[in-house]
C-alpha cells in the first residue's frame, strides 16, 4: 500500500494551486520542494541587508478565478495594480507611459503621434476582444484527437462559439496575428516607434524570438490573454511577489496538503510503466499512488524517469522541445530611485506614478532586433532589452528608507554561449546591462549598493529551470494548446500511467498564471 | 465584339484562366502591357545568341492537371529534369545531393554516416507531408467566419484530414506549418551545410531568414512540385520558362483566347460596385461580362480602381498586404563553363543546381545585413546553367547562368537600387569567385535584375516574386486578404487570379486555374 495517495514535485505556484485543489477534493498531497521555502519562479528574497527584491518574477497574474477559488485575499495576498502599465523613457528627454486609463493613456501618446493617439482605443479594443477568446481556451484541457472525450468536444464548441462571436474584422486578425511577428503586428496599427517598440517588446519575453520573427505575435498574445490587460500583463503584491507563493502555501496546507521543504526528488520510480514512487536524494524512498510533477517536461521525463521507460519516439521529442533560454534576471539595491532623463520634467510624484508599473528600456524595433541578433550566434547582447520593475515603490518595507530595488528582465542572454562559458560571462553582461540602464538614467550606476545577476545558466543550475526557459518550452505555435508539452499529450498524463505533469510547461503556459497546475489537479481529481 | 471576359497581365496565370474559360466557350481577351508574354515566366535575347529566362528559371511547381487538361506537350512544353543540388565550401570540401539514392548517401555520409541514414526517411516525411498539402492546392479556401454549410463542411473535412494523419505526420505537419527551416532540420540532421542548403527552399521569396518561424512551411511549399509524379524534382523548360508561358498561350489560343501585347491597362470601370470593362493607357474602352485581374491586389485596388471604389477596411486590408521583395537576378553570358575549386571534374554536378549556401550562420547573417536595409555582403546564391541541358539557349560553347540572388531588399536604408546594381553584380560575382576563381574572367555580359527592375519591368511590387509574401498569415484562407480568399472581390464581376490568389506564387498555374473554375461554378 503507497504511502501517500498523491506526490507533487515542486512547490511552485503551479505545484501549489495543484496542490490546494487536490487536497479540496480530498486527497492527501504532499509537495516535495527542493528549495527551503516554497515559489519557485515566484519568490521574494533578501539581495543585501534590508533590501527585498522579487529573485526571478517580478509579475505575476494569477487567474482571477484561482484567487477566489483559494480566497488567496484570505492568506495574505494583496495585489496592486498601479495606475501605469508601463513607461518607455527614451534616451532623451521624452518618456511614454501606458496607463490603466485609456484616455489618460491617449493624451500620452498625442505628442508622439496624433494617428496613434486616435488608434489606441481601437487597438485596445481590438486586442482585447481577441485576448478574450483565448483566454477561454485557457480554460479548459486541451482536447485529445483521438480519444475525444464529450466534455472536450464541447470546450471545443464553445471556443468556436466565441470566436464566432467576434466581428469578422477581429476574428480575422486573431487568425493573421497568431502567425505573423509582433513587429508587424504592431506597426500595422503605430507609427511612433517607442511605442511600437514597447508593445511588441512583449513578444520577446523569455523566447528565442526577435520583433521581426514570425510567432512572436502569438507569444505576446498569449502571454496578454491572461487576463483584461493584454498590453503588459500582470500585476504585483504587498511584500513582494513571494507572497503569492506564501498566500497558496497557506492555502494548500489549510485544505490539508503538507509542504516538504529541502526535499529533493532524484529519481521517479517506474514500475510496469506505472509510477510507484520517488527517490529522495538522501536516498529516502515515498510511494505514492499518483505522482504529479512541476518540474519541465524533459527534466521530469528524460531526468527523474530515464529514457529506458520511454517510448523511443516520446524520448526523442522531449528533447526536440525547444527551451532555449533567453532571459537574464538582474536584481538592483540602489540608493535612490533611478533619475530617467526622460521623465526629468516631471515632478516627483508624477515620476514615481510613472515608474510605478514597468519600464521598458529600448531605443526602437531595430535595438530590439539587434539584441536578438547575438542570441543567434552565441553571444550575449551588448545593448541588451530591459524591462525593469521597482517594486519598491509600491510597497517601501522592501528597501531602507529613500533606498530602492530594481528588478530586470535582462534580453537577450542566450543559454548555449559559443566559445564562453555563463560563468565567465556573468559580470561581463552584468555591467552591459548596467550601461544601458546607465544611458536612460544618468547616475544609476553610482547609485548600486548590490547587484545579482542571475544567468540562464544559474535559472537552470538553482532554480530548475532548464536550459533557463522561464516557461518550461518556448510558446511556439507547435508548442502550445494541443502541442504542449508534445502533440498528443496535452492532457496532463505522460505514457507513464499515474505520472502527471502541472507546470508551466503544460497547457496554457502562459507565464505566471496558476491554469496549468489548476487543469492538471482537474484532470487528475478522483 | 463583346467580350465575356477580360484579363489583365499575360503571365502564366492570367493566360491559364484564360484558357480554361475559352475552353468552357467563353470569349475571352488577354491584354499584357508588355510586348511580350509570360510576366515573370518570360524568355528574352538579351544579348545577341544569348537567351535567358530573365526572373523564373526553374520549374517544378507546375500543376500536373494543367500540363494534362491543356495539353501543353502538345503545345510545345518539354522539361528536362534537373538533377541535384552541388553546394560548394570555403574550406574546399563540398555537399553534392542527386536523385539517385545511392550516390547521395554516400555523399552525405563523407560529412555524417547519422546524416546520410537519415536523410532517406526526411524526404520519405515531406513526400507524405506534400501528399497532404497537395489537394489543398487545387481548392477555393474555405472562409472560417463563413456560417455557410459548404465552407463549415470544408473546414471540417481539413480538420478531419489532419486527424487521419499518423500521430508522427500530425507533428510534422503541424511543425512544418509554423517552425523555422533551420529548427525543423535541427531535428532531423547535425551536418551544418546540409542544413544549410536544405533549408535554402524555406527563405525563396520571403524576408525572413532560415532561422525565422515560418520557414519551413515554405521548404514545404518546394517540396510540393512533382514532375512526372516524382515529388521534389525541378526541371527546365526547353527553350527557357518562357516556353512555359508560350505552350499555354498557344492552348489558349487554340481554344479562342484573343491576345493582345502592348496592352496597358489604366484603370477598371466599375458602376455601382459592379465592373464594366477596363481603361486602357491609350484611352480605349473595352467592356465585358465580368474582368479577372492577375496582377496583385495592390496594384488591382489601389492602381486600376480606386479607394472610392471600396469599402474602407478592405482598402486597409489591401495596404497591409505585404509584399518586401528580397530577390534578385544575375545572368551571366559565359565564355566557357566556370570550374569549382572543390569539385574540378567532369560537368555532372553542374547540371543541377549549384547553392552557394555553405553554413546556417551564412544563411542567417544575409538575412541580418537585409534586415537593416543592405544587400548581403555575402548573399545566398542559387546557380543553374540552363546550357548544359539546353545548348540552344546560348552559341555553341557558349553558356548561360541564371543566379538567383537572396537577400536583395527593395528597401535599402542608404540609396537606390539604380546606383547600387553594379555593386550589388560585383557581390554576387566576387562571391562566386570565391567558389569558382575563374569565373570573373569568362563573363561575357551580366544582367542584374534588381528588386526595383522586378517592379518596374515586370509588374511584381516591391520586387516579390510571389506577388507578395508567403507567410502563414498571407496564405490560404487569408491570401490576399481575410474574407476575400475565394478569388471573388468587393466589385462584383472583378475576380483576382494571380499569384496573390491562393495558392502562391512560382510557376505552379494554380490560382489560374482555381479561379476560372470558380467563375465557371465548377466545384472545388
Amino acid at each position: 500500500m503507497p504511502t501517500e495517495d498523491v506526490i507533487i514535485i515542486g512547490g511552485g505556484h503551479n505545484g501549489l494551486v495543484a496542490a490546494a485543489v487536490l487536497a479540496k477534493t480530498g486527497l492527501r498531497p504532499l509537495v516535495l520542494e527542493r528549495a527551503e521555502k516554497v515559489g519557485g519562479c515566484a519568490v521574494t528574497s533578501e539581495l543585501a541587508p534590508g533590501f527585498r527584491c522579487p529573485t526571478l518574477a517580478h509579475r505575476a497574474a494569477l487567474d482571477p478565478s484561482i484567487v477566489r477559488a483559494l480566497d488567496l485575499e484570505r492568506h495574505g495576498l494583496q495585489i496592486i495594480r498601479p495606475a501605469a502599465i508601463v513607461c518607455a523613457p527614451t534616451a532623451g528627454d521624452r518618456a511614454l507611459t501606458l496607463w490603466m486609463d485609456t484616455e489618460r493613456t491617449t493624451r500620452e501618446i498625442e505628442p508622439f503621434s496624433r494617428a496613434d493617439a486616435r488608434r489606441y482605443p481601437e487597438f485596445l479594443a481590438s486586442l482585447t476582444a481577441v485576448s478574450s477568446v483565448l483566454r477561454s481556451a485557457f480554460s479548459f484541457q486541451p482536447p485529445s484527437l483521438d480519444r475525444p472525450r464529450l466534455g472536450h468536444i464541447v470546450n471545443l464548441l464553445k471556443l468556436g462559439r466565441r470566436f464566432r462571436g467576434l466581428p469578422a474584422p477581429d476574428a480575422h486578425r486573431l487568425l493573421r496575428w497568431l502567425s505573423m511577428s509582433v513587429g508587424d503586428l504592431v506597426h500595422e496599427w503605430f507609427e511612433s516607434e517607442p511605442l511600437v517598440a514597447t508593445i511588441a517588446a512583449g513578444g520577446l519575453l523569455g523566447q528565442h524570438l526577435g520583433p521581426r520573427s514570425p510567432g512572436s505575435a502569438a507569444a505576446f498574445l498569449w502571454l496578454g490573454a491572461g487576463e483584461d490587460r493584454p498590453v503588459v500583463p500582470g500585476w504585483s503584491a504587498v511584500g513582494g511577489i513571494g507572497v503569492v507563493s506564501d498566500a497558496l502555501g497557506a492555502a494548500a496546507t489549510q485544505a490539508g496538503a503538507r509542504i516538504r521543504l529541502c526535499a529533493e526528488v532524484r529519481s521517479i520510480v517506474v514500475e510496469n510503466d506505472t509510477a510507484t514512487g520517488v527517490v529522495l536524494s538522501t536516498g529516502e524512498q515515498i510511494t505514492a499512488q499518483r505522482i504529479v510533477s512541476n518540474l519541465d517536461p524533459r527534466r521530469t521525463l528524460l531526468g527523474l524517469v530515464g529514457p529506458g521507460h520511454l517510448p523511443a519516439h516520446v524520448s526523442e521529442n522531449l528533447r526536440h522541445i525547444r527551451m532555449r533560454g533567453t532571459l537574464a534576471k538582474i536584481n538592483y539595491a540602489v540608493s535612490s530611485l533611478p533619475a530617467f532623463r526622460g521623465l526629468a520634467a516631471r515632478d516627483p510624484a508624477q515620476q514615481e506614478a510613472a515608474l510605478s508599473g514597468c519600464v521598458r528600456l529600448c531605443h526602437g524595433i531595430d535595438a530590439l532586433e539587434r539584441a536578438f541578433d547575438a542570441a543567434k550566434y552565441g553571444r550575449s547582447s551588448d545593448e541588451p532589452w530591459i524591462e525593469l520593475n521597482i517594486p519598491s515603490l509600491l510597497d517601501r518595507s522592501l528597501a531602507p528608507h529613500g533606498h530602492h530595488v530594481v528588478s530586470a528582465y535582462v534580453q537577450f542572454a542566450p543559454y548555449v554561449l559559443r566559445g564562453s562559458t555563463w560563468d565567465t560571462e556573468r559580470d561581463r553582461f552584468g555591467d552591459a546591462a548596467t550601461r544601458t540602464i546607465e544611458q536612460f538614467a544618468p547616475g544609476f550606476a553610482r547609485s548600486i549598493v548590490a547587484r545579482q545577476i542571475i544567468t540562464p545558466l544559474d535559472l537552470e543550475r538553482d532554480h530548475g529551470l532548464t536550459e533557463g526557459q522561464i516557461f518550461q518550452g518556448e510558446l511556439a505555435l507547435d508548442q502550445l494548446f494541443l502541442a504542449r508539452p508534445l502533440l498528443g499529450w496535452a492532457q496532463y498524463g505522460t505514457p507513464i500511467r499515474s505520472l502527471y505533469l502541472c507546470g508551466v510547461g503544460t497547457h496554457p503556459g502562459a507565464g505566471l498564471d496558476g491554469r496549468s497546475g489548476w487543469l492538471a489537479a482537474q484532470s487528475i481529481a478522483p | 465584339m463583346r467580350y465575356h471576359a477580360i484579363v489583365i497581365g499575360g503571365g502564366h496565370n492570367g493566360l491559364t484562366a484564360a484558357a480554361y474559360l475559352a475552353r468552357a466557350g467563353r470569349k475571352v481577351l488577354v491584354l499584357e502591357r508588355r510586348d511580350i508574354l509570360g510576366g515573370a515566366a518570360v524568355t528574352e535575347e538579351v544579348i545577341p545568341g544569348f537567351r535567358f529566362s530573365v526572373c523564373s528559371y526553374v520549374v517544378s511547381l507546375l500543376r500536373p492537371e494543367i500540363i494534362r487538361e491543356l495539353d501543353l506537350t502538345r503545345h510545345g512544353l518539354q522539361i528536362l529534369p534537373l538533377d541535384g543540388t552541388f553546394t560548394p565550401m570555403p574550406d574546399g570540401n563540398y555537399l553534392w545531393r542527386v536523385d539517385d539514392h545511392a550516390v547521395t548517401h554516400r555523399e552525405i555520409a563523407r560529412h555524417s554516416r547519422r546524416d546520410a541514414d537519415a536523410y532517406a526517411g526526411y524526404g520519405q516525411a515531406m513526400v507524405e507531408m506534400a501528399r497532404f498539402v497537395r489537394p489543398l492546392l487545387d481548392m477555393t479556401p474555405p472562409e472560417p467566419t463563413a456560417r455557410n454549410p459548404r465552407d463549415l463542411l470544408k473546414l471540417g473535412g481539413l480538420i478531419k484530414r489532419f486527424r487521419d494523419l499518423s500521430p508522427a505526420n500530425r507533428r510534422n505537419q503541424l511543425q512544418l506549418m509554423t517552425m523555422s527551416a533551420a529548427d525543423f532540420l535541427d531535428q532531423w540532421f547535425e551536418t551544418d551545410v546540409l542544413k544549410a542548403t536544405m533549408s535554402a527552399s524555406g527563405i525563396i521569396g520571403t524576408f525572413l531568414g532560415v532561422r525565422s518561424p515560418g520557414t519551413a512551411y515554405v521548404l514545404l511549399h518546394h517540396y510540393m512540385g512533382e514532375l512526372d509524379g516524382v515529388f521534389r524534382s525541378w526541371g527546365l523548360p526547353v527553350g527557357g520558362t518562357g516556353a512555359v508561358s508560350n505552350a499555354i498561350a498557344a492552348a489558349a489560343r487554340k481554344a479562342g483566347v484573343e491576345i493582345r501585347t502592348g496592352a496597358s491597362v489604366a484603370g477598371i470601370r466599375t458602376r455601382h460596385q459592379r465592373a464594366l470593362g477596363v481603361t486602357l493607357d491609350n484611352g480605349a474602352d473595352i467592356d465585358a461580362d465580368i474582368v479577372l485581374s492577375s496582377v496583385d491586389p495592390r496594384r488591382t485596388f489601389l492602381g486600376f480602381l480606386g479607394p472610392a471604389d471600396l469599402p474602407v477596411e478592405f482598402v486597409d486590408d489591401v495596404k497591409r498586404y505585404r509584399f518586401r521583395g528580397s530577390s534578385a537576378k544575375v545572368n551571366l553570358a559565359l565564355d566557357g563553363l566556370p570550374e569549382f575549386a572543390s569539385f574540378p571534374k567532369g560537368t555532372t554536378h553542374l547540371r543541377g543546381a549549384i547553392s552557394i549556401s555553405p553554413t546556417v550562420d551564412y544563411m542567417e547573417r544575409a538575412y541580418d545585413d537585409a534586415k537593416y536595409g543592405a544587400f548581403s555582403r555575402r548573399p545566398y546564391i542559387d546557380m543553374v546553367i540552363p546550357t548544359l541541358l539546353d545548348p540552344t539557349m546560348a552559341p555553341p560553347g557558349k553558356h548561360i547562368v541564371s543566379c538567383f540572388v537572396q537577400y536583395a531588399p527593395y528597401f535599402l536604408a542608404n540609396g537606390s537600387w539604380d546606383d547600387q546594381r553594379e555593386a550589388f553584380g560585383d557581390t554576387v560575382v566576387d562571391t562566386l569567385a570565391e567558389y569558382a576563381p575563374g569565373i570573373r574572367n569568362l563573363i561575357l555580359h551580366r544582367q542584374v535584375v534588381t528588386p526595383l527592375d522586378l517592379e518596374r519591368d515586370f509588374g511584381l511590387t516591391e520586387g516579390n516574386i510571389f506577388q507578395g509574401e508567403l507567410s502563414l498569415d498571407q496564405l490560404f484562407f487569408m491570401r490576399p486578404v481575410p474574407g476575400w480568399a475565394q478569388y471573388t472581390t468587393p466589385i462584383r464581376g472583378l475576380w483576382m487570379c494571380g499569384s496573390a490568389t491562393h495558392p502562391g506564387g512560382g510557376i505552379m498555374g494554380a490560382p489560374g486555374r482555381n479561379a476560372a473554375r470558380r467563375i465557371l461554378g465548377i466545384r472545388h
